[in-house]
């Protein structure tokens, strides 16, 4: 089975302010938007992903199956599993194509 | 990806740390060459790696003075390795031979860079103030590419090498370099003293950023970096920044030898101290860096449409001629 890491050569961090604001914006029902939480540094250019993103980054340890990583995001999110593992599968395609994931 | 950031960071992204004042090199525009400071111990400076790994801090960068004369620097950028931070350094080269590059690679650092303003030997010995600067820094280069660690050349832009900085394009590329900073001239220190010699008029740097920046995109063998914010109003400037202006205070900060913390290396105001006061309560509410991140448009900002850009330029350079924060840098050309 294929289990997916970070590049190591990623520098990265949760920003735990935005996330906290995130977090709450979600407990009252409100729309975060496209809020970054995860900071990335990669060849000394700034990203961000999104709450999911950056739990899916967070996720991806080099533990777990691609097919654990949607469980465990099902577990955490409610929203349909179809177009969960969909939307999974995309954004992991686009990071491996960057080079910021790899298989372990 | 996302909404790019629009507030404050929990920490910044890099602490440039000047371990010691001390230098082998006198040179003109330097901005610490007059400064003195107690140092912290071996001790203490592990104490203020724990607190940077506890702020997440990704990135120190040591600076100076020369930190290779620091008999510290390879056991605190070890300690800074073994807690997940990245450490890099910029040198004069003068003390990095083949031994000291294995060294540095062994130790952890991600990138080394070296000073070199000319191409020519005789304009960067004679601006360095020390013959034979330019030989050392060249085999520091070399030096680096030998051992595999990855190399980044700094040069200062001033009178002298501004009309011939693709000569020192040339010169990154003959030696392996990844990355080239074309850094803005700051009057601080002996740059002040020094500016009506060695500092371009306004328009000299428009010229100068205007040709800069085409060279910068039309290049892709080499990363070509300015971090100036006065050049946001160029037609041609995309960088991808997650904040506007001055970065320093809002993605980065100084921290002096002896422990005390400014926003930058250049304006020479403490926020705190890094070991007795509270990070995040600096960070967060230090006057100085909340001052710095809400500039107000004085003077020629206020009518200028580019302020939303450039937040008023360099906030080191208003603040060493003017003494405000939020007068318009004085290379502005608008």
């Amino acid at each position: 089975m294929q289990r997916l890491k970070r590049n190591p050569d990623i520098v990265w961090r949760v920003e735990k302010q935005r996330e906290a604001s995130v977090l709450k914006a979600l407990e009252a029902g409100s729309d975060p938007g496209e809020q970054g939480t995860v900071l990335l540094i990669v060849s000394g250019t700034m990203h961000q992903l999104n709450m999911i993103g950056g739990t899916i980054w967070q996720s991806v340890d080099g533990s777990r199956s691609q097919k654990q990583l949607v469980d465990l995001l099902a577990a955490e999110y409610d929203v349909d599993r179809a177009e969960l593992e969909t939307d999974v599968c995309l954004f992991i395609e686009d990071l491996i194509q960057r080079g910021w994931l790899i298989y372990d | 990806m996302t909404e790019p950031f629009i507030e404050l960071f929990s920490a910044p992204l890099t602490f440039n740390w000047t371990l010691s004042f001390r230098c082998n090199f006198s040179c003109q525009h330097c901005y610490s060459r007059e400064e003195m400071s107690d140092e912290l111990s071996t001790e203490e400076n592990f104490r203020v790696i724990d607190v940077l790994a506890e702020q997440q801090v990704p990135f120190i960068n040591f600076g100076g003075g020369e930190p290779l004369l620091s008999a510290d620097l390879y056991k605190i950028a070890a300690y800074a390795v073994s807690k997940g931070l990245n450490p890099s350094m910029n040198s004069n080269g003068w003390l990095l031979d083949e031994s000291a590059a294995v060294r540095l690679k062994e130790v952890g650092f991600r990138s080394v860079g070296i000073s070199l303003d000319s191409a020519k030997a005789d304009l960067h010995d004679d601006f360095r103030c020390m013959p034979g600067a330019y030989d050392r820094a060249v085999n520091a280069l070399q030096a680096l590419q030998k051992v595999g660690l990855r190399s980044t050349l700094s040069a200062v832009i001033s009178r002298i090498n501004y009309k011939n900085f693709r000569d020192i394009l040339d010169l990154a590329r003959e030696n392996g370099v990844a990355q080239v900073y074309l850094h803005n001239f700051k009057c601080s220190g002996r740059g002040f003293k020094n500016r009506e010699e060695l500092d371009l008029t306004p328009q000299e740097w428009k010229a100068f950023y205007i040709e800069a920046l085409a060279v910068k995109n039309e290049t892709t063998d080499i990363d070509i970096s300015f971090d100036d914010p006065v050049i946001a109003s160029l037609p041609g400037y995309a960088e991808n920044s997650l904040v506007k202006g001055s970065s320093c205070g809002k993605l980065s900060l100084h921290l002096r030898p002896d422990g005390h913390i400014t926003p930058c290396g250049f304006i020479p105001l403490v926020v705190g101290h890094i070991l007795r006061d509270d990070f995040q309560t600096l960070w967060q509410k230090s006057p100085i860096l909340v001052k710095m991140r809400n500039k107000e448009a004085k003077g020629k900002c206020g009518d200028c449409g580019s302020f939303e850009s450039c937040l008023g330029g360099c906030t080191a350079r208003a603040f060493a001629t003017t003494g405000d924060f939020s007068e318009p840098d004085p290379h502005c050309w608008v």
